[in-house]
């Protein structure tokens, strides 16, 4: 038993809407998530982006709740909310005082249930506006702002569903139409498609009614259509694969992307943990090597993307200062990625520990908590997986973590993006 | 209850909302002159503490812009016990959040940590605050990072906007007229005497404030604070009295060029308004009526009404003397000149006309029921408590939170309006593509176009990378 007891119970209505309720009095606050399993990869070919735009959609009202309606009544209740859009799912949440949590149920059942109604061209067109500014705002207009499509595009084969990144493509939206949202929503939007986690101060027994009231009507709906493209993937790229930007950028960067076991399989705790020895804080074996000791880099990044579909991605930056060259930092890059095969148990030990706090940390908020409930109940089924995710961890061991550098973070599994300060015009 | 009466149409009823019950929160001093605020909480087996100091970049001149930043961030590179992978390592093992930064009127070291590691992570806190030794080659290194950080960020088009509309609005000679990264020139004069004296001006137990919150009892803490800061001693020196900003800029429209940005930065504001005002609750209903929360008047209008964007909004940054009011978004490049008539409108639409009754409610009720939300972790709470005490406020500050938002009505806030939104003493800053956007902004009617030179800011924090939509 690990330092973590979340307490829960999960439900099911008939409809197949999975329902998870984890009460806890400590604050009079409240959170309600919901989480979809679609996302990114689910998009067809040439409606890359699509299903970003339609969770812009998911606010633009239901039948019985105008535009702007859905933020007024939660904002002016209290509460706080939003939404994102994953690779792999979408979430919607709200975190209310706990006397308002029915009016939660309310919304989110309305858009469940009750979206279509309410859509129409002129909410589409604003929404598509609003996105194509959060691409130029987000990506467009930051230096390096391109690097994950691009690394995309060199981690995954074509036609494998984590070929594209979530925002996806402006012209592919411009080709999105109001039916495209209505055949998305009968599609995907279904009960039995969906986690919906209660956390918080309320009545368990109560809960679970209301829950069954507001939600229990909706149609269940059919089976999720399989992925699109080709899914399956070979564990490694198979080779050093290479793309290089000469651009408007302060500083040379070296990315390096790394094809790793999905988050569904146990190996990745042996890459997270891997990742954690590589680039977590200023004793990591990056910070201290690169940026300390050597200064060849001005900081280190790492982050280890946690997808459930063929191969999850390992990703590594460093920056170099004015002049550096490009090569030096790949070099300091791979040698360090390579040099893990010497993995010690201290150092595996020290990762763990930075982990546990991290975890215990996130839980103080009921948002927190039921969002992390609504995917171990969505990815595997099982949202206790939330107190066993430390044993997990800690029962990742030195020699495994040696194995992963030697399987998997060699030359035969490596996408490296340069970018190089210059003249891109 | 609910459940029989299930009617869609309506948004349902609910009870009285919870009140949140503040506990009594102790407030002493220790012997050697440091004040100790301790609120406990036994939710999670985590204590969250944070060691704040007066005087952050406000209390070294502008011309050492950035010496604040620089020397908190050198306290963990090395004591006279401890090299800087020693600390880092330790600090990692427990489990640990060891970080230390400085704001424009504070410096603060802040650590967070499981419970049964709070001696172990006090004796290392207690260490980089009472003998750091600043090594010189460290000192080349973090200062050459924090110049890259320059470079780098002038690069960005939001923290180009953010530089060029501090500036404008204080000068370079008022310490809120830069980055807390500091500039390119002042940070290269910075030496590690600079570091050296800063700290021993500050970094003393006459000018800290210890917050505690968390599972930690009184008795408790007191024996690990003696032992952890054993021998800590001094007054460091007090502060001085800020100067004001030197004049206000003159109206107008200042645009620094990217050529060729995706969109452009738009900021719009003025030198307003200290922490200390009596308007506070005025103007905080105030601003979330304008630009504070997603169904703010500017949001609404510009991303949800024209699509000019991805988010717009504005705050007034109270602060120990007069901070900035800033309106900001990103807008595309086609309809900069819209957007920024847009802002102008919503701003000065406020001192034209009454809130509607049904729109101040909301904002009212955004402020006064959420507060819960903002007590949730141990880590916001000593935030809000670390802010009272930065600010001299009481302690019971949040007791009348709610019945003092609550009490704002139309008439204050339009009275806040016309005296803190004066649209004619604003200045606008537009980071982006000049010639795509300069002759239309000139056609304005709202002064001049002045372009300026590129300047830099401070850096961002480096977290989790990918990008969820």
């Amino acid at each position: 038993m690990g330092i973590l007891d979340v307490p829960f119970t999960r439900h099911r209505l008939d409809n197949g809407l999975r329902v998870v309720l984890s009460h806890d009095p400590t604050a009079p606050v409240v959170a309600v998530n919901l989480w979809y399993g679609v996302g990114s990869r689910n998009e067809a070919p040439g409606r890359t982006g699509f299903a970003h735009l339609f969770e812009h959609m998911m606010f633009q009202g239901s039948l019985h709740v105008p535009k702007n309606r859905h933020f007024e009544l939660v904002e002016r209740a209290g509460g706080s909310l939003n939404a994102t859009t994953w690779y792999d799912r979408t979430n919607y949440f709200e975190t209310l005082p706990s006397n308002q949590l029915e009016l939660a149920l309310w919304l989110e059942s309305d858009r469940m249930g009750w979206m279509v109604p309410a859509m129409d061209q002129e909410k589409l067109d604003n929404q598509r506006e609003v996105v194509k500014n959060e691409k130029r705002q987000r990506y467009d207009n930051q230096p390096y702002g391109d690097w994950d499509e691009r690394l995309h595009r060199m981690v995954y084969p074509e036609r494998h569903p984590y070929r594209h990144t979530v925002i996806g493509s402006m012209e592919d939206l411009d080709a999105a139409t109001l039916d495209d949202v209505a055949s998305f929503f009968a599609t995907y939007y279904v009960p039995s498609n969906a986690v919906l986690t209660v956390a918080g101060d309320f009545d368990p027994d109560r809960t679970l009614r209301l829950v069954e009231a507001w939600f229990g009507e909706i149609p269940g709906g059919d089976p999720i259509p399989p992925l699109p493209g080709e899914p399956s993937l070979p564990p490694l790229i198979g080779d050093t694969v290479r793309d290089e930007v000469v651009g408007d950028v302060p500083l040379p960067r070296v990315i390096v992307g790394t094809r790793i076991p999905p988050y569904s399989v146990d190996g990745f705790a042996v890459a997270e943990v891997a990742r954690s020895v590589l680039g977590t804080g200023r004793a990591s074996r990056l910070y201290r090597r690169l940026v300390r000791e050597r200064r060849v880099a001005k900081d280190v990044t790492t982050y280890a993307f946690p997808l459930l579909t063929g191969a999850g991605m390992l990703l590594t930056w460093a920056t170099g200062y004015p002049g550096s060259k490009p090569e030096e930092l790949e070099a300091a890059l791979a040698g360090e990625m390579e040099g893990l095969a010497d993995a010690t148990s201290d150092e595996v030990e020290r990762a763990v520990a930075v982990t546990e706090t991290d975890l215990v940390r996130s839980l103080e908020r009921v948002g927190e908590r039921a969002d992390l409930l609504s995917m171990f109940e969505l990815y595997f089924n099982d949202p206790g997986r939330l107190n066993t995710e430390i044993d997990r961890l800690r029962a990742v061991t030195p020699e495994q973590v040696r194995g992963f550098a030697a399987e998997r973070l060699g030359a035969d599994n490596r996408a490296v993006l340069t970018y190089i300060p210059g003249d891109d015009r | 209850m609910g459940v029989d009466t299930l009617d869609r149409s309506r948004v349902p009823g609910v009870a009285a909302p919870s009140e949140m019950k503040f506990p009594e929160i102790q407030d002493y001093r220790l012997q050697n002159g440091l004040r100790v605020v301790l609120w406990e909480r036994t939710a999670l087996p985590l204590v969250s503490l944070q060691l704040q100091f007066r005087g952050g970049a406000s209390a070294h001149p502008a011309q050492k812009a950035g010496l604040a930043a620089l020397t908190a961030d050198m306290l963990d590179e090395g004591t006279s016990t401890r090299n800087a992978l020693e600390i880092a390592g330790t600090v990692d093992l427990l489990g640990a959040t060891l970080t230390s930064s400085a704001g424009y009127d504070a410096s603060q070291v802040r650590l967070s940590i499981l419970r049964d590691k709070l001696a172990d992570g006090l004796a290392v806190m207690a260490d980089i605050v009472m003998h750091p030794t600043f090594p010189e080659s460290e000192f080349t290194r973090v200062r050459k990072e924090r110049l890259d950080r320059v470079l780098q960020r002038s690069a960005e088009p939001a923290a180009m906007a953010d530089d060029a509309f501090v500036r404008t609005l204080y000068g370079t000679d008022h310490p809120y007229g830069a980055s807390l990264l500091g500039t390119s020139e002042t940070l290269e004069d910075l030496v590690r005497e600079d570091v050296e004296s800063f700290f021993h001006a500050r970094y003393a137990p006459g000018q800290a404030t210890l917050v505690v919150v968390g599972d930690i009892e009184r008795a408790a803490l007191d024996s690990l604070l003696a032992a952890s800061f054993a021998g800590w001693q001094g007054h460091g020196e007090d502060l001085h009295a800020l100067p004001m900003a030197s004049g206000a800029p003159a109206p107008g429209i200042y645009v620094v060029d990217k050529p060729g940005a995706a969109q452009s930065e738009v900021r719009v504001g003025y030198v307003a308004v200290d922490r200390k005002t009596p308007d506070y609750y005025p103007l905080t209903v105030l601003n979330t009526v304008l630009g504070g929360t997603f169904t703010s008047r500017l949001n609404l209008k510009l991303r949800e009404e024209k699509g000019y964007t991805y988010g717009a909004g504005s705050a007034f940054d109270m602060r120990v003397a007069p901070g900035p009011f800033e309106a900001a978004a990103a807008v595309a490049t086609p309809v900069t000149d819209s957007a920024v008539a847009d802002f102008v409108e919503e701003i000065d639409r406020l001192s034209r006309e009454d809130v509607p009754n049904e729109e101040l409610e909301r904002a009212r009720n955004f402020l006064a029921l959420r507060l819960p939300q903002r007590f949730e972790s141990v880590d916001d709470v000593v935030r809000r408590l670390a802010e009272l005490v930065l600010y001299d406020l009481p302690l019971g500050f949040y007791s009348d939170y709610v019945t003092a938002v609550q009490g704002v009505d139309a008439g204050a806030v339009r009275r806040a309006a016309e005296r803190y939104l004066p649209v004619s003493r604003m200045i606008i800053v537009v980071a982006g593509d000049r010639k795509e956007v300069e002759s239309s902004l000139a056609s304005l009617d709202l002064g001049p176009v002045v372009v300026l030179g590129p300047v830099a800011t401070p850096g961002a924090s480096e977290s989790n990378p990918s990008r969820e939509e």
